[in-house]
């Protein structure tokens, strides 16, 4: 449904103008000359582009219109991706001219390059790696945020394959991380792991999909957001860590549906396994509490839960039952009331931590109830419409 | 109606050229367009002259307010600009421009007296009804940009729109412009991400009226009737759940993998349905459409209430008066009365309003005879 993309530069003038003009700039004007009246604009603007370092150094103002000029012609010559290389490094480098602004300066180039190849242009997939690597550099995550949603498509449009896909997932991953973006961080590396390819044994059991998927797995447990499991487990790369990594897949398990009770059991059985791992006990425990109080509600069928049972369940004295409740309300797990008169909590609605075949069922009875309802109140309303035809005649 | 995904990268907006750099901002730009600007452009495009234009595509200006930082703006109106465009040469009328500007900057200042200074509306940039962007977008493009006539030193926003394809649905992109070194009349688009606003419901049940005249052989609609909106919106409710129900049906066969997360999030959604039986529904609707019945009825009632008193106010005088007057005439007065009520119900309300026709008895006589 795309259109073609318009052309977006438009500068008046020949090649060689143009040429001799950038040459001027960057100071090579003389040795370009006598091959520009020669025609050999290849060779003209190759010493241009090899000179082309010196942008780094003029005034700010001239920065942007010179690098513009820069890839105008380069865009215009029979090869960009001979020169493009050149310049993504030049850009990369700091700019002396500009201690404040350079990462927008820069920035800009970098978009600009970016924007005027073509949507499905491979070569785009290096310009934006080279983005991501200035983004990196200079710790400007904000800049690269809002561009992730595009990325699926892009990475389709370029025709990405996977090896090259998973880098620039994996690096994305690195710059959100440490962009303080967790989840995001997350994303992007579930997304590299979704590049391996799962047919293949030799490729999800390889050395690298080990350390992403533990990664992403010791990601999951860690973070303050995450709290279900199931998609991460479902991942082959992640199931082939029961292999590699028994102990690992076991906590994994014990997370994905497992309670507080077996985690104890998990931590007695393998005692210095979380220390060593530079696991945080108290964040794993707390996290497993809030998943039992989740389980817990979804198991009570009458929808009452008495405090004794969350303190026997969470394993925590009666009085702070509240507090867990209000926190387990807080990470979104459960949504209920507490009635302290009758010393029970009110579930209204339940995260489930495997949303399995019995929860698909429980889904599709109530979307059909619902429709039955919606659509007895629409014959209601057509019926007394047609009686007020009628009445009105 | 937010753009879900574009096929460009913005990070930072140009460094607008001679300016400080210390006090400009070179923060993420986003054009935020209401919807009535689109609709204006829309409709010069189709009363756009053929006869002797030979550019395909219309110009004209946006106008609307920008934030503070100067990262957002929105566009509000627009306004048409004459020009012409042939193979080696461009037009446009100048003057009107600044003209129209002028009048229609003066127009919201006016109608929004209250507004601070941040929020006047003030000339964002240009539109044009065309994707191409070509040698005399740049040329308009700079004047648009100009410190002289223009928007500088913030960047004039292009807004390109189709509206020749019928087929394709209407696609918008927006540009800001950035100089080339070495060539005074050139010209770098840098597009920027857009939004369209959303519309609230009202203005989107307002679409949909229009919209469904399109459709139509008479292409005209007649307004929906709350009722029947509201009826409508069910049966799209309805075809929705049906959808959804479709979808977990296939992933209790097994026909497709099921997007946990969807799950989850769909049963959230419907823990929030309420749980009624249908039969109690029915009855509180029945109800309640017997209230309203009943409110309908009650006003109907007074409304011929009052009717009636006042053909009855007037009818009483004229019969006073002519059992004052005409007692002789006995025979008639059944008939004068018929007629005098007639008349004497379009009266009435004058009657009302001068309140003195009990003391001037002669007009409602002379009527009467």
């Amino acid at each position: 449904m795309s259109i073609e993309r318009p052309k977006l530069l438009f500068v008046d003038g020949t090649f060689a103008e143009l040429a001799q003009a950038m040459a001027d700039i960057v100071q090579v004007g003389e040795q370009v000359k006598p091959l520009l009246e020669k025609e050999q604009n290849e060779e003209a603007l190759q010493i241009i582009v090899k000179a082309s370092s010196h942008l780094n150094t003029v005034p700010e103002k001239e920065f942007n219109p010179s690098y513009n000029l820069l890839i105008h012609l380069v865009l215009e010559s029979k090869d960009p991706k001979k020169y493009l290389p050149i310049i993504c490094s030049n850009l990369l480098k700091p700019i002396t001219s500009s201690p404040i602004n350079y990462i927008n300066l820069a920035s800009n180039a970098l978009t600009t390059i970016f924007n005027n190849l073509a949507p499905d242009n491979p070569l785009r997939y290096n310009v934006f790696m080279q983005i991501c690597r200035f983004l990196k550099q200079n710790n400007h995550y904000e800049g690269l945020r809002p561009m992730l949603k595009n990325l699926p498509k892009w990475l389709k449009e370029w025709d990405t394959d996977e090896e090259d896909a998973r880098k620039l997932w994996v690096e994305v991953a690195e710059i959100a991380s440490e962009g303080g973006d967790g989840e995001e961080s997350y994303y992007s590396l579930i997304q590299a792991l979704h590049t391996f390819d799962r047919e293949d044994q030799e490729e999800i059991t390889s050395q690298e999909a080990q350390q992403l998927s533990l990664r992403a797995l010791r990601m999951a447990l860690l973070s303050d957001k995450t709290f279900l499991f199931q998609d991460l487990r479902a991942l082959p790369t992640v199931q082939a860590l029961s292999d590699s990594h028994p102990v690992y897949a076991q906590l994994l398990d014990i997370f994905t549906e497992q309670d507080l009770e077996d985690y104890s059991d998990f931590k007695e059985e393998h005692e210095g396994f979380v220390e060593k791992e530079k696991l945080d006990d108290s964040k794993l425990e707390r996290k497993m509490r809030l998943l039992t109080f989740a389980s817990l509600a979804a198991s009570t069928p009458n929808r009452e839960i008495p405090y004794a049972n969350i303190a026997r369940a969470l394993q925590i004295p009666v009085e702070q039952v509240e507090m867990w409740s209000i926190d387990v309300i807080r990470a979104k797990l459960v949504e209920g009331r507490l009635s302290q008169k009758d010393k029970v909590f009110k579930v209204h609605r339940t995260t489930y931590r495997v949303f399995a075949e019995k929860q698909w069922r429980e889904l599709g009875t109530r979307v059909d109830q619902y429709k039955t309802v919606v659509d007895n109140l629409l014959a209601v309303i057509r019926r007394q419409q047609a009686e007020r035809d009628v009445n009105d005649d | 109606m937010a753009v879900a995904t574009e096929e460009f990268a913005h990070i930072s907006r140009p460094l607008a050229p001679n300016v400080l750099a210390f006090g400009a901002s070179t923060a993420p730009l986003t054009v935020n367009i209401q919807p009535q600007a689109i609709f204006s452009i829309l409709d010069h495009a189709v009363r756009r002259d053929i006869r002797d234009t030979q550019s395909a595509r219309v110009i004209g200006a946006l106008v609307g307010v920008r934030s503070e930082d100067g990262s957002e703006v929105e566009v509000r109106s627009t306004f048409a600009i004459p020009h012409t465009e042939n193979e080696d040469q461009v037009e446009v009328d100048v003057e009107y421009q600044k003209n129209m500007l002028a009048l229609t900057l003066r127009g919201s200042s006016s109608a929004g007296a209250h507004a601070t200074s941040s929020h006047r509306e003030c000339l964002l940039g240009w539109y044009t009804t065309s994707h191409e962007l070509n040698s005399f977008s740049a040329l308009i493009q700079n004047f648009f940009a100009s410190p002289e006539t223009g928007t500088f030193p913030h960047p004039a926003v292009h807004l390109t729109i189709s509206t020749t394809t019928l087929e394709a649905p209407i696609q918008t992109r927006t540009y800001v412009s950035a100089p080339v070194a070495a060539a005074p009349e050139s010209c770098l688009f840098v597009e920027v991400p857009h939004r369209l606003l959303a519309a609230d419901p009202a203005d989107r049940a307002a679409l949909e009226s229009i919209a469904s005249a399109g459709e139509t052989e008479s292409r005209s609609a007649p307004l929906a009737s709350d009722i029947e909106s509201l009826a409508r919106a069910m049966e799209t409710v309805s075809g929705l759940l049906e959808r959804v129900s479709g979808y977990v049906g296939e992933v209790l066969d097994e026909e497709r993998d099921g997007n946990h997360a969807l799950g989850q999030h769909l049963m959230n959604a419907l823990s929030l349905a309420p749980k009624v039986d249908s039969v109690a529904i029915e009855h509180d609707f029945n109800n309640h459409i017997q209230d309203v019945l009943m409110v309908s009825y009650l006003a109907n009632t007074i409304r011929t209430q009052i009717d009636l008193a006042q053909r009855l106010g007037t009818a009483t005088l004229i019969g006073f008066d002519g059992e004052k007057k005409e007692e002789g005439e006995g025979g008639d007065r059944k008939d004068g009365r018929k007629d005098g009520g007639g008349r004497g119900g379009k009266r009435g309300g004058r009657g009302g309003r001068g309140g003195g026709q009990q003391r001037e008895p002669r007009e409602p006589r002379e009527n009467g005879e």
